[in-house]
């Protein structure tokens, strides 16, 4: 009787085992999916999700930045200006962190563009990269037409770039940093200026390369 | 002389006094004041940013232009300046706004913060100072 039980408690543990093993496995694979933002399309069998649009740019080395160039890459973009002492300031800081943290990853970029390009030159740019300390060809600083800027800020990375004399610095944007897979989906939106939401943004970062086999 | 030493005690006995209430109040007016106007570029544990923005922690420039830093924390600062040996070229934009007392109690927040021991920085002195900053 005393061994029954026992016989029976095992097997139970047993099936509990396999029941917990599957759920993780279910759950795991589903959770680390990260979601893809913005409006979707159903086409038949296919859904059509939303994409960063066709820009281009010119970046700190006064070389054209297009889609092609984050072809194959994960990147993150964020919008900026160099004279800025709100938010930006603690934006670069947080960045910063984020390209010391990714120095390893050799699919991985960093986009920022400026919502001043009047002021923000390409030489502007070039010594401001070179006085952060970090290279061109893993941190791209944009510069371009202002309207193109403020378009794919708002309809592409959802994230707010405008001017507004009333403003202390004279512009409106948002701290967000936008993580973007190799399709150009976005797939994850943070607070730039605060480091627990940048830390978040790290994670996801792993879980997103985990999607690609990396 | 005997006369002249007679008036630098009590001088000496109020710096070497730091606990009390009015330089704590200013140590504290100053931090939150640091918080709000300051911290995002020169970062609150003042180590400032790349060669973008200049750390305060152990900066020489601070001892060498103290007179300097008060009218740069109201007025702001162009052009380069060269901070424990390395050049720093990013516009300051200053706060008008502060009185010449938050100026004292920024100044007694990050001259007693950050590597450096300097005591009160009492408003009497730095609205002095203030005067005579060019703007």
């Amino acid at each position: 009787m005393k061994k029954s039980v026992k016989e029976m408690s095992s097997k139970w543990v047993k099936i509990g085992a396999i029941a917990v093993l599957v759920f993780a496995f279910a759950c795991g694979g589903k959770e680390a999916r990260l979601p893809i933002f913005g409006e979707r399309v159903v086409q038949g069998t296919d859904t059509v999700y939303h994409q960063i649009a066709p820009f281009s740019f010119v970046d700190q080395d006064s070389s054209v930045v297009t889609n092609a160039t984050f072809a194959g890459k994960i990147y993150v973009a964020d919008f900026f200006f160099t004279t800025c002492r709100t938010i930006c300031p603690k934006m670069k800081t947080q960045m910063k962190r984020v390209y010391d943290a990714t120095a390893e990853l050799p699919d991985f970029l960093i986009l920022s563009h400026t919502i001043d390009p009047e002021y923000d030159t390409v030489g502007l740019l070039r010594d401001f990269a070179k006085r952060l300390g970090v290279e061109s060809k893993r941190w791209h600083f944009v510069t371009g037409v202002k309207d193109s800027i403020y378009r794919i800020a708002q309809t592409s990375y959802f994230a707010t770039a405008m001017e507004d004399k009333t403003e202390p610095d004279g512009f409106i944007h948002s701290g967000a940093f936008l993580l973007i897979d190799k399709a150009g989906h976005i797939r994850g939106k943070y607070d730039g200026t605060l480091k627990e939401d940048v830390d978040r943004m790290l994670i996801d970062i792993k879980r997103l390369r985990k999607e690609y086999g990396e | 002389m005997a006369n002249r030493l007679y008036w630098l005690l009590p001088l000496a006995l109020l710096s070497a006094c730091q606990n009390e209430p009015k330089y704590t109040q200013y140590y504290n007016e100053g931090q939150q004041l640091y918080e709000k106007h300051c911290s995002n570029c020169h970062q609150s544990e003042g180590t400032g940013l790349g060669l973008v923005y200049p750390p305060l922690v152990n900066a020489d420039y601070m001892d060498a232009h103290a007179d300097e830093v008060l009218c740069l924390i109201r007025y702001g600062r162009k052009g380069p300046l060269t901070v424990n040996g390395k050049e720093y070229n990013q516009p300051m934009p200053g706060v008008p706004l502060l009185t010449d007392l938050e100026v004292a109690e920024v100044a007694t927040y990050i001259y007693n913060t950050f590597g450096h021991e300097r005591g009160i920085q009492d408003v009497k002195e730095v609205g002095e100072q203030l005067k005579r900053c060019e703007k």
